[in-house]
């Protein structure tokens, strides 16, 4: 399943579903709002490009690695921190597959789904990458 | 024609999720990003330099597909495309 929500992420869901009879190893990655000084985090997406995007990324890492199932769900919306922004869960046959799996579709999620993240401080606020643009 | 241009993030903030748009026929990709620089300070602040030319960060996608702003801002838009702008990606 892949799913950009505003609701709440269910990893030991998301790794129900990715169990199967012939995985030996599932991979779950959580991404989750680091204190980083903030008061909350704001994530937007352009909901339906994310979502092709992130099923593209899906179909790739099953081809390369090998993976039995890929479930991500991306949070939207008003986090706090310590709150979870993604969930990634990769089975596989064998562990090597299901982490390289994984990693993979972390990293190219960040490089090409089209979501942006606002870190809200008390002293202010600003667009996670933007430096000092504005 | 109609184009309808989508913002995100701060660019969000300055335009508005979304706006429809008309534009002479043949109008180009630049030419539409002037038109709203010019129809908003916050906007040509934030997408242009001094000289005039559309900032680094900037990216763009018509129907869904990102285009290359450094090579693409003379593409002609068609009757009902949809320009979505925004900056560098931030997920995950």
């Amino acid at each position: 399943m892949i799913e950009i929500t505003d609701g709440e992420i269910s990893l030991p869901e998301m790794i129900e579903r990715a169990r199967s009879r012939d995985a030996g190893a599932v991979v779950t990655f959580l991404g989750t709002v680091r204190d980083d000084g903030i008061v909350a985090l704001d994530v937007e997406a352009f909901h339906d490009a994310a979502l092709s995007e992130l099923e593209a990324i899906e179909k790739e890492a099953v081809s390369r690695f090998g993976l039995r199932a890929v479930e991500v769900i991306h949070r939207t919306g008003t986090l706090a921190v310590g709150e979870s922004i993604v969930a990634i869960v990769c089975s596989a046959g064998h562990r090597d597959e299901a982490f390289s799996g994984c990693r993979y579709i972390i990293e190219e999620l960040k490089k090409r789904a089209p979501l942006w993240k606002k870190e809200r401080g008390e002293r202010g606020e600003r667009w996670v990458g933007l430096g000092g643009a504005k | 024609m109609r184009i309808v241009v989508i913002a995100f993030a701060n660019f969000r903030e300055i335009l508005g999720k979304e706006r429809q748009l008309q534009a002479i026929e043949g109008a180009t990709v630049g030419e539409l990003l002037k038109e709203l620089a010019a129809s908003s300070q916050a906007f040509r602040e934030a997408a242009f330099d001094d000289t005039g030319a559309l900032r680094d960060y900037v990216l763009l996608m018509i129907n869904r597909k990102r285009i290359d702003p450094s090579q693409e801002l003379s593409r002609q838009l068609q009757d009902g495309d949809e320009l979505a702008i925004f900056p560098p990606l931030a997920g995950g």
